[in-house]
């Protein structure tokens, strides 16, 4: 027999009591687990940007047109590596109502300038570069529509139209590409830029925005003013702002995401410390005799105090690891669905969650059981033993 | 064959505050108890039995005087040299057996043995001598609800003998049971006296079960009136 | 039989401060469970409010198919003039009522974070104004065709920097002025920027196009003539429903989001409030079963002394939902925010804590009160009375 032994005889004693304060403890930290990985996975995106890759919009608003020839005039700029353009395509597949993202990209430059991002494997790359009406679909979306290699897929757009009179595009599917991250999204198709653009009816010759590497993050500020002041006072004015501050930007339009959920978690845990709290405190009480009996055997006070303060550190642990084990579960059942895809592709439950939730297990074990350890610890054994 | 005193208590003041009132228990107390007496503690209630009880268990302290062990006083030790003191020579009887419900009779009885260096094998070896000794081996894995009151302080008695302490100290061992059981119990303390020397000192209300002890002392209004029982 | 209930359903309630912190502990949980739900309902209301009041019977939406929304949409000049000889859509002297748009987005800064927002920028004509009933002017006046002036809706001045009455504000390459700030009623336009429609297509190089057209219908609610012609017509490829319609559907995604959010969580933290009340009103029990087993023995029945321990978990979770409604409201009742709607627009919208909204709460308090009652409550009157009297010993 061990102390480990005597402290979870002690907290099994209730029954109940011990389900009940259990359950409660994994409610918050399924809380914890689930909250946490949504509110991580929209952040993701500004976490997965790159430091040297820097986007350049239209400074009305990115929803504007840039003109086809600023990309050749952007590679020129010193301190560019290299540049690509992106057109936002908006996808569906004709006939279900479910929509994902598409874009009609450059493909000689677009895998280049995302290549710590994306991962193809080369073959399928080469493929994809020589077929006009070929598309690169990520993996998730892949998955969850079943497309393998070879498909002829027909992607509608929801925006544009092509100049057959449909808005129907047929593409075969040269490659699957993986996300370098597991948090990466992969939920997007890309296809060439000259067949979307020779055949749509908008107009010719213009770019959605325009995605950069600089040859090293240090010259980004220098590197974005030069591309803003080459077309300042021009028809179509850029901003050029790195990736980072453009997906935090827009993130930040959703509203105080993250407040939201802070504080619903931290509301969560603060009820549970009452509760878990208050149970210890009674726990102990009842058991003050024993407390006191162990002391005659030559339990000194400092051992008992360890004891109750195993206790309800064992408590917590149990709670907290059967939450998370159980968020684990839920959010990898969650980032199934087809509307948790579109919108948050990066869900999963990542490891500085799990760090952070087992610093709090410790937290609430402390915090519940150090009143209930000072008092046996200060436990006068003759009060406690004359009581009848 | 000289017995040297292995409980002096000089000079033993013992007040507490109730309320407004401050009552005295004890006024210049003085005691010797040599090694392997059987001492029965009796007197009405208030007289401070239990406190001297507590007070030699190192549970309690006097508010003045010594009370010395084996020479050195055990007034002076903090709170963790008298629990490590106790665990080293003192078992403890109580009237409602104090043991923990939820667990079983030998795990009961090894508990004293976790605060010394032994492995599992030989806190094994101490529990099983203790149990056999009462005469409970059977009954090891039974749960403190499945036995009965003399078999409950049987195991409490396994419990205060397993770390083989010199010092046994009850309270009312026998009264929460009946006539027959009591007299298993005090048989069984008297052994425990005769045959391994352990000092008892056990206070009671019992006449029948002051009869196994050694020397009788009554306590009233803080004082001692010796009553001499042959050995 | 009810005067035993009614004394010892108060001798429960009265010794609740003895288990003060434990029972503290039941109130705050359901108050914390309660707030949480209210919050989410006042903000899917709110946000549901603000979008179906945006959407009228009486107009049509017209356009291209597969269009999520406006900003998605394209409308040619022929289109327009096909589709607005349909019937079904409403005429007087100066031809068919219909208002084509065009729909853009801007940016804005939110006056309190400065953080960078999407404002939609609305191309409208006299027409469309005149579509628009529940619109008026409330400070300044109109914009003048051909001019580069604007006019804001409420919402947008009081929450975006930069719109009062009298400025000029960078939009696109030009500069704007305002001269005037607008109310919809509530709507979803109260949100938005409107000037005249050639003038932004010039300025934004939109040529001939609009994204959408409005057209008052000749029978309220019913598109059915529109949709004949649509489908008769190849170069008519549009989409076509009631304003009330297109708006109700936007408003879905957010609304959804914000209710299957809102509920399962509010019902996982109910479970574990659940858990709390469970606990406490257990401890309840076991600290006045000496009580409990008295009564017993004197002779009361069961029933009353079920309904005790019933009662007093229903006190303290119903105290609890006050306090989260309580809570919830002086936080959140009227607070106005914004999101991103469907356009990746802004779309300001109150908390509406109604009576719908609240009376969920306390009903959600209830069913914790109720549940964590009911198993303590069995126990407490199947109580034998000699255990009870053995454990309060």
């Amino acid at each position: 027999m061990s102390d480990l032994y005597l402290v979870s005889k002690n907290i099994a004693r209730n029954k109940l009591r011990l389900v009940l304060n259990t359950f409660a403890i994994i409610i918050a930290f399924l809380l914890f687990g689930v909250l946490g990985s949504i509110n991580n996975a929209f952040n993701a995106g500004i976490e997965l940007s790159a430091d040297d890759r820097l986007v350049v919009v239209n400074k009305i608003n990115f929803t504007q047109p840039l003109p086809l020839s600023y990309v050749e005039k952007i590679r020129a700029v010193e301190g560019v590596k290299q540049a690509t353009h992106a057109n936002w395509f908006g996808a569906y597949v004709e006939g279900s109502k479910i929509f994902f993202a598409g874009f009609a990209v450059d493909p000689a430059t677009y895998l280049d300038v995302y290549a710590d991002y994306l991962t193809v494997e080369s073959t399928q790359r080469q493929n994809w570069q020589q077929n006009r009406q070929g598309v690169l679909i990520g993996e998730k979306l892949a998955q969850t529509f079943g497309w393998k290699m070879g498909d002829r897929i027909p992607i509608s757009s929801n925006i544009f139209s092509n100049m057959d009179g449909s808005h129907v595009w047929d593409m075969v599917v040269e490659g699957i590409f993986t996300g370098a991250e597991s948090q990466a999204d992969t939920n997007y198709l890309l296809f060439h830029y000259k067949y979307f653009i020779e055949t749509q009816t908008f107009g010719s010759d213009w770019v959605g925005w325009i995605v950069l590497n600089t040859t090293d993050p240090s010259l980004n500020d220098q590197v974005a003013n030069a591309i803003d002041e080459q077309f300042a006072n021009s028809f179509h004015e850029t901003e050029t702002s790195s990736e980072k501050q453009f997906n935090k930007s827009f993130l930040e339009q959703l509203g105080s995401i993250g407040l939201i959920i802070t504080s619903v978690v931290a509301a969560a845990f603060f009820t549970l410390l009452l509760i878990v709290g208050n149970s210890m405190a009674l726990a102990i009480r009842e058991r003050t005799r024993e407390i006191a009996v162990l002391k005659t055997l030559g339990f000194s006070a400092k051992h008992v105090f360890r004891l109750v303060l195993s206790e309800s550190l064992l408590l917590a642990a149990l709670g907290g690891i059967l939450g998370l084990l159980l968020a684990q579960v839920l959010v990898q059942g969650i980032s199934q669905a087809p509307q948790i895809k579109n919108m948050l592709p990066n869900l999963v439950l990542t490891s500085d969650i799990f760090i952070q939730a087992v610093v709090y297990i410790v937290v609430l074990g402390l915090i519940t059981g150090i009143v209930p350890a000072y008092r046996a610890m200060q436990l006068n054994i003759v009060d406690a033993l004359s009581r009848r | 064959m000289s017995e040297s005193a292995l409980f002096e208590l000089r000079n033993i003041h013992k007040e507490f505050i109730k309320g407004k009132e401050k009552i005295t228990i004890f006024d210049d107390l003085s005691l010797n108890l040599k090694k392997g007496d059987f001492i029965a503690i009796m007197g009405p209630s208030g007289s401070g039995k239990t406190t001297l009880l507590n007070m030699l268990g190192g549970v309690d302290k006097p508010s003045r005087g010594q009370i010395l062990f084996n020479g050195s006083d055990i007034t002076k030790l903090s709170e963790g040299q008298l629990a490590k003191w106790r665990a080293d020579h003192v078992g403890f009887i109580f009237q409602f057996y104090n043991l923990m419900p939820m667990l079983s009779a030998e795990r009961n009885v090894e508990l004293p043995l976790l605060l010394k260096n032994l492995s599992r094998s030989q806190r094994k070896k101490h529990v099983n001598a203790a149990l056999s000794l009462v005469g409970l081996q059977d009954r090891a894995g039974h749960q403190p609800k499945e036995l009965s009151g003399g078999q409950q302080q049987r195991v409490a008695i396994a419990r205060a003998i397993v770390t083989d302490p010199e010092i046994l100290l009850c309270d009312e061992p026998t009264g929460d049971l009946d006539r027959n059981t009591a007299t298993q119990i005090m048989e069984m303390l008297q052994t425990l006296n005769r045959e391994f020397n352990k000092t008892i000192i056990m206070v009671t209300h019992d006449p029948e079960a002051a009869k196994y002890s050694r020397r009788q002392l009554h306590l009233d209004k803080g004082q001692f009136t010796d009553l001499e029982t042959a050995a | 039989m009810f005067a035993q209930i009614t004394s010892i359903i108060s001798m429960n309630i009265r010794s609740i401060p003895q288990r003060f912190w434990m029972s503290l502990a039941t109130v705050v949980a359901v108050a914390v469970v309660v707030a949480v739900l209210l919050a989410f309902l006042a903000m899917a209301n709110g946000f549901r409010t603000t979008l179906q009041g945006s959407g009228s019977d009486e107009l049509a939406i017209l356009l291209r198919t597969g269009s999520q929304a406006e900003i998605n949409s394209v409308l040619m000049r022929e289109q327009i003039n096909v589709v607005s000889e349909s019937p079904g859509i409403a005429r007087d002297e100066q031809g068919p009522l219909i208002s084509p748009e065009l729909y853009l987005i801007v940016d804005g800064k939110k006056k309190d974070s400065q953080i960078k927002a999407n404002l939609p920028f609305r191309g409208i004509d006299e027409r469309g104004l005149e579509l628009r009933p529940n619109m008026r002017i409330v400070q300044g006046r109109m914009f003048e065709p051909g001019k580069n002036e604007i006019v804001v809706g409420e919402a947008i001045q009081r929450e975006f920097s930069g719109f009062e009455v009298g400025n000029t504000i960078q939009l696109g390459r030009a500069q704007w002025q305002v001269v005037g700030v607008f109310s919809a009623g509530g709507s979803i336009f109260d949100s938005e920027l409107w000037a005249d429609v050639r003038t932004v297509q010039n300025q934004f190089e939109r040529g001939n196009t609009v994204q959408i057209v409005r057209a008052k219908l000749t029978t309220p609610g019913d598109v059915t003539a529109i949709e004949e012609t649509i489908k008769s017509d190849q170069r008519l490829n549009l989409d076509v429903k009631t304003e009330k319609a297109f708006y109700q559907e936007q408003s879905q995604g957010v609304s959804d989001l914000i209710f299957y959010l809102g509920w399962p969580l509010a019902i996982a933290m109910a479970l574990g409030a659940l858990a709390g009340a469970l606990n406490t009103m257990y401890n309840s029990v076991a600290q006045r079963s000496g009580e409990i087993a008295t009564l017993r023995a004197i002779g009361f029945p069961g029933l009353p002394v079920f309904f005790g321990t019933l009662f007093e978990s229903l006190v303290l979770a119903l105290l609890g939902g006050l306090l989260g409604a309580v809570a919830a409201y002086l936080f959140f009742d009227g607070l106005t925010t914004s999101t991103l709607g469907s356009s990746f627009t802004q779309v300001v919208f109150r908390f509406d804590m109604n009576a719908d909204v609240l009376l969920n709460g306390v009903i959600l308090a209830l069913v914790i009160g109720f549940i964590g009652g009911f198993f303590p409550a069995l126990r407490a009157a199947r109580l034998p009375v000699l255990l009870a009297f053995a454990a309060a010993a």
